[in-house]
């Protein structure tokens, strides 16, 4: 017989307690294994949304908050702020920079009020800067009133390629020339019309809402960055994208926080449950473990004997919860996306992985080996005389 | 006969709040290999505490214990271990059979500390010895009281002591009971097992070669 066997009979002794300190580690594995999934998958979803998915690398803007612009924008008005169109040139001529796209957003809502339409001039570089921006038919700008729709909008409207839209508060009439492709973000909502259209519309020729750019090199984000605001105005300022998704994981620090808090409870009442059967397990059989030593168990054995005990509990438990953690991240991702305001990210918010699974199991075994320090040192330290008092 | 233990001038005090208890003073006794011995006297008379320090299992406060011509009055708690492990075997009151392992494995459990491996034929022919062949895989809870006993009795011989120490082995068992667990020492003393018990029972007691009266720490007879 091995002390693993010793161990293993020892807890089917007490099968209820057993199951219940079971379940609490269970309970906190699942919690860390969800929490960082969510962390790590918002994390990657905002990035992904605004910095890879999207293609755009930097932001030229003039003062202020790109969300807050967004903000005005959404409530149907125009930006007060702009950027000259000239600027494109000279971000153009900077070494590793590899696509620069003006575009001018605004909307306009309907005399009744009762829809908003969202419209954005752009050039043919967007089809360079957005990767995920594609014709699904049609093609590029005919003339300076062609459109192209997005995905939703063409659905919406019944349009299809070369039929007419009319927008009254421009008193302007479109032809579609081209829909593109569903990619479940704003741009399914929104109109593309050729930049110098959007300018004449909204008189702010020669004036843009902002210029996106690309790099050859995600890496260089900072280098080139400090040298376009060096050749900029004062009043300009240069944003990274990752910057703005820096500004929405600031909305989603709160969640964050309640989640860890969530993660230190579930953690604080299994630390506290396997300490509490461990000594009474240790205190119920303190004349059986001092059998043991007086057969001659070391004070190693004993020790032993009572950290394996503990860790038989704590790696079933720990391996229950990361299988349950995982089976319910897909829960866990849908109920956030319905609590989440900042910001919605298209793609899967929960997202486990390898290391995320390795991380809570381990931090389950870990805490299980430090709480059964204290009751195995007790066991290990009860003497064999221990054996013959009578009570 | 070779000498097993050896217990000389033996004192063992203890402090109850204020008040010093001698509860041995100045006992000297010798364990002959074969001896088949009893301990008796009055409750409170120094009988467990005697067994206790015969046993590797308390520190003497002076005197000196000998154990196969080894001096381990101070030694420490390895050592002490290890003379518990090889050379005595423990019956007490109380059984103390772990509920979840059947009987063979409980008798094997010293083997656990002591690294051997367990001989499957050497286990059964010991239960065989204490008459519980045909309980071998049986759990504690299905056997009586005194086949109990007689397989903690099993497990304090698994490996292979010279010397048997029990502690009032037969306090818990019904008279019946109590002669199968006197037999099964007696057999065991016939195969040159040193049989030392503490007890209350002076039938038993005459039925030993020798008794040890204790009173107040002192052998009187
Ligand atoms: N740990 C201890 N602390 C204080 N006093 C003790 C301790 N152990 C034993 N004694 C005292 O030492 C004396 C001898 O005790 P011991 O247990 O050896 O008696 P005993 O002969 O075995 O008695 P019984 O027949 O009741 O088992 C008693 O007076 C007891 O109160
Ligand atoms: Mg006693």
């Amino acid at each position: 017989m091995k002390i693993a066997a010793l161990a293993f009979s020892n807890i089917r002794r007490t099968p209820i307690r057993s199951i219940l300190t079971c379940i609490s580690v269970l309970i906190a594995t699942a919690t860390v294994c969800i929490v960082l999934s969510v962390d790590r998958g918002y994390t990657n979803a905002v990035q992904s949304d605004l910095v890879e998915k999207t293609g755009v690398h930097l932001y030229i803007t003039k003062e202020g908050c790109p969300i807050e612009a967004a903000a005005v924008i959404a409530q149907g008005g125009l930006s007060p702020l702009y950027v000259e169109e000239n600027k494109v040139e000279l971000a153009k001529k900077i070494d590793g920079v590899s696509a620069v796209l003006p575009f001018q957003l605004f909307t306009a809502t309907a005399f009744d009020g009762s829809r908003t339409d969202i419209f954005m001039g752009v050039t043919q570089e967007i089809l360079n800067i957005r990767p995920d921006w594609v014709l699904k038919e049609g093609t590029w700008f005919t003339d300076e009133s062609s459109v192209i729709l997005g995905a939703e909008m063409a659905q919406i409207e019944n349009l299809s390629i070369g039929e007419k839209l009319y927008s009254e508060q421009f008193d302007r009439e479109f032809t579609v020339s081209a829909i593109l492709q569903r990619n479940y973000s704003q741009d399914d909502g929104i109109m593309f019309i050729p930049l110098s259209t959007a300018q004449e519309m909204i008189r702010r020729e020669g004036r843009v809402s902002a210029i996106a750019i690309k790099l050859d090199d995600i890496s260089r984000i900072p280098e080139i960055s400090t040298i376009l605001r060096g050749n900029l105005p004062d009043d300009y300022y240069v944003l990274g994208a990752k910057e703005l998704s820096d500004g929405i994981m600031g909305f989603f620090a709160a969640t964050r926080m309640i989640m860890f808090v969530m993660v230190i409870v579930t953690f604080g009442v299994s630390i506290f449950g396997i300490v509490n059967t461990m000594i009474m397990a240790v205190m119920e059989r303190k004349r059986e473990i001092a059998y043991l030593k007086c057969v001659g168990a070391r004070r190693n054995d004993i020790l032993h004997l009572i950290t394996i005990e503990t860790l038989i509990i704590c790696i079933t438990g720990a391996f229950l919860g990361v299988i349950i953690g995982l089976v319910m991240t897909p829960f866990a991702n849908n109920m956030l996306k319905g609590l989440l305001i900042a910001y919605v990210p298209s793609g899967s918010i929960a997202s486990p992985s390898g290391q995320i699974v390795l991380i809570s199991f381990s931090l389950s075994i870990i805490t299980g080996v430090v709480c059964a320090l204290y009751p195995a040192w007790k066991a290990s330290s009860i003497i064999p005389m221990e054996v013959l008092r009578n009570e | 006969m070779s000498n097993i233990i050896s217990l000389q001038n033996i004192s063992k005090e203890y402090t109850r709040g204020c008040e010093i208890v001698h509860a041995l003073d100045n006992v000297s006794l010798d364990i002959n290999q074969g001896e088949y011995m009893a301990i008796c006297g009055p409750s409170g008379s120094g009988k467990t505490t005697m067994l206790n320090i015969a046993g590797c299992m308390d520190h003497p406060t002076s005197g000196s214990v000998v154990l196969e011509g080894k001096h381990v009055e101070k030694g420490d708690e390895a050592t002490l271990a290890e003379f518990r492990r090889t050379t005595i075997g423990f019956v007490f009151q109380q059984f103390f059979l772990i509920p979840t392992l059947s009987v063979v494995e409980n008798v094997e459990l010293p083997l656990l500390f002591s690294r051997k491996k367990a001989n499957r034929d050497f286990t059964v022919e010991l239960l065989e010895t204490v008459g519980l062949g045909h309980r071998m895989n049986h759990f504690p809870s299905q056997i009586s009281g005194g086949e109990m006993q007689r397989v903690a009795v099993a497990r304090a011989l698994i490996n292979e002591p010279k010397i048997l120490l029990a502690d009032e082995p037969t306090g818990n068992l019904d008279s019946r009971n109590s002669k199968a667990v006197i037999e099964l020492f007696e057999e065991l003393n016939s195969k040159n097992i040193a049989v030392v018990m503490v007890t209350h029972n002076t039938d038993l007691a005459a039925r030993c070669r020798k008794v040890v009266h204790l009173e107040d720490g002192k052998i009187v007879k």
